[in-house]
């Protein structure tokens, strides 16, 4: 629970639902939107694009928090089921010619009938059973696109796609498409936010904390889960239609369960629960993934009997152990250490 | 009638090579209640250190296998250690996503040590089939089997009918109350890594034999899965039977189905085999009905 600085009272039933309750929460969030808004102009090209990608993953990890951190339901598809986003999109774009304004939210709805499809299998099963379904997902998918028709999702082929357009605008520059997923992410996010506070977003939690217990309360604990991966993969559809228009090809390795991981890690670091963890793990971990990109020549020369796998390799060691390093040390995440922090820094000089 | 003979017999062995690499899910959870989803690696580990162990370093094979046990079970005390003695009494989440996590960094330490391209694995069963009348029988895959019913014979009356098996079956049932029983839930962990490494390398070398090594052999571990779930996750007996269903219905799907709807269809259904078992009997076929109580 996030704790308010003294004498911050609500009155009125408007402000105790309030996501933003005092000015230094308004002036920051709006100094971070603006700077959000001007980085194209402050950082390099290279940067900008690490920016994208950062954006899209965001989105597809907020999904992943949603099912996993707030409903509790592990999910090791959501590669899969942003694959699926990606190829409902490019497949109604490019045979179809439907304008991205519409691709873009039918793929999101393509991969939540996916997701909820493996989440309805929560009316038999609990616990880890269940991720065991999201894993056959992940292989269901790869078998359906490589073996469908070449016509029908390009097969081994993958799908070339045009740049999105929107009026006169074209989304093909960096910084165009930096827009787009500033926007998109944006929404998302803030969309993230209302439903968790909503009776839905309520049960989600309900349902993590103790289904039994859900369920003695009213609580349509089935729905409920089977909901959790629907909105889940929703998320996941979006971030993969915006990804397929961002990268103007897909393929199906784009969407493995090694992507997967990487999400689950995301949210480890992050902190399990919190949206925003979800945005600082993906932030923090595309970031490491990026140095380690960078200084992979380096240490290619190390290693010299791994040549180019050494970034591969590193890329490995340094995700399971970030992974085991959460866990073990700590399982709520950075957004935990962060909020411990908080509140010390409030309650200062007093210990509690 | 030879060919759909040859295909049955193909497909029940491979199944029980299924089997063997699907008890290694198996032992680590009956004696710690964790999912390993790290399986795969764990049976590339084994086919490291096999490979390692005689052809790498020369040794004959009755040397350098045995030190291979011996290595994999030591790697499975290290895992535990590392790992889940800082764990007990934390959630099941937790556990499982540190054998996640592994997943990952054991691949990625696989490949610092022994790199990425690769390698012969030993023959240490010869490959020579066998011949009955008109039946073309692989050899390893032969021993493989009997080495799976063995060792599930075996094991299921370890878990079963021993003290040390039934107090680690408590350990799998839950975590708190084997505790307050006085057992201990760490040296179960410990125990259920080191056989299930062990039985990983035995996995490798059957599943290997002749073949070549590469971190990605580490796929066997998710193919292996539908197997251990139509089993049930608590019953290695029914390993058996269920690697017998999932590799017949396997080799049938490769000889019948793949040319007429172009391959792969053997590879996904064992995975549309588990999502049905999974909707419709989610135990498995032995696996334990749990009772809920509030």
């Amino acid at each position: 629970m996030a704790m308010l600085p003294s004498g911050v009272f609500a009155v009125r039933y408007a402000q105790d639902r309030a996501l933003l309750r005092t000015r230094p929460q308004w002036v920051s969030l709006a100094l971070f939107m603006l700077l959000l808004a001007l980085l194209p102009h402050l950082v390099t090209p290279r940067l900008l694009a690490i920016a994208n990608l950062m954006l899209v993953t965001a989105i597809v990890v907020v999904g992943l928090q949603i099912t996993l951190g707030y409903a509790g339901q592990v999910n090791l598809g959501q590669s899969a089921f942003m694959g699926v986003g990606a190829y409902a999109a490019g497949v109604l774009s490019t045979k179809w010619s439907l304008p991205f304004l519409v691709t873009i939210p039918l793929g999101g709805v393509a991969a939540a009938l996916f997701g909820f499809v493996f989440g309805l299998s929560a009316v038999r099963i609990k616990g880890f059973y269940l991720a065991l379904t999201t894993i056959a997902a992940q292989f269901i998918f790869h078998f359906a696109v490589l073996n469908l028709p070449v016509s029908w999702l390009g097969g081994s082929n993958g799908i070339s796609m045009h740049p999105a357009r929107l009026g006169g605008i074209e989304f093909s520059t960096d910084v165009s498409i930096y827009y787009l997923f500033l926007v998109s992410c944006t929404l998302m996010v803030a969309g993230a936010f209302g439903m968790m506070r909503s009776r839905t977003g309520r049960a989600f939690i309900a349902v993590r904390d103790d289904d039994v217990a859900a369920g003695m309360t009213g609580i349509p604990v089935v729905r409920t889960k089977a909901m959790a991966f629907l909105v889940g993969a929703f998320y996941a559809g979006i971030g993969g239609g915006l990804y397929a228009y961002y990268i103007r090809f897909i393929s199906v390795d784009q969407f493995n369960l090694f992507n997967s991981v990487w999400y689950l890690g995301m949210i480890i670091v992050g902190g399990t629960g919190s949206i925003v963890g979800a945005l600082l793990g993906t932030f923090l971990i595309r970031a490491f993934q990026e140095v380690v990109t960078s200084i992979g020549p380096l240490l290619a020369e190390l290693v010299p009997w791994l040549g180019g796998d050494i970034v591969f390799a590193s890329m490995n060691i340094l995700l399971g152990g970030l992974i085991a390093f959460f866990v073990i040390v700590e399982p709520d995440g950075l957004m935990h250490r962060w909020n411990i922090l908080k509140a010390s820094y409030r309650l200062w000089p007093f210990r509690y | 009638m030879t060919d759909f003979l040859i295909y049955l017999i193909e497909g029940a062995l491979i199944g029980q090579v299924y089997a063997l690499i699907a008890m290694g899910f198996v032992v680590i959870y009956r004696a710690s209640k964790v999912f390993n989803f790290a399986q795969g690696e764990l049976v590339v580990l084994g086919g490291y250190l096999v490979w390692w162990m005689v052809l790498g370093s020369g040794l004959p094979a009755w040397v350098g296998i045995p030190l291979a046990f011996a290595l994999a079970a030591l790697t499975g005390i290290v895992i535990e250690r590392i790992f889940f003695s800082r764990l007990v009494g934390e959630s099941l989440f937790s556990m499982v996503m540190v054998t996640v996590g592994l997943l990952v960094l054991l691949r990625g330490v696989f490949l610092v040590i022994w790199g990425a391209h690769v390698r012969p694995f030993p023959m240490i069963v010869p490959m020579r089939p066998l011949i009955l009348g008109e039946l073309f029988i692989s050899r390893s895959l032969l021993i493989g089997g009997a080495v799976t019913v063995v060792a599930a014979v075996g094991l299921s009356w370890f878990f079963n009918r021993t003290t040390a098996g039934l107090r680690m079956t408590a350990v799998a049932e839950d975590h708190q109350i084997a505790m307050s029983l006085g057992i201990s839930v760490k040296r179960s962990v410990a125990f259920a890594w080191m056989l299930g490494a062990v039985l990983s390398t035995v996995g490798a070398i059957v599943f290997l034999n002749g073949k070549s090594l590469s971190f990605l052999a580490s796929d066997i571990g998710f193919a292996a899965l539908p197997v251990a779930m139509l089993a049930g996750l608590e019953s290695i007996g029914g390993l058996i039977l269920a690697g017998l269903v999932v590799g017949i219905a396997q080799g049938m799907a490769a000889a019948y189905l793949d040319p007429l709807l172009g391959g792969g269809v053997s590879t996904v259904l064992p995975f549309v085999v588990m999502i049905l078992i999974l909707f419709f009997r989610p135990n498995g076929l032995f696996g334990w009905k749990l009772i809920e109580r509030v």
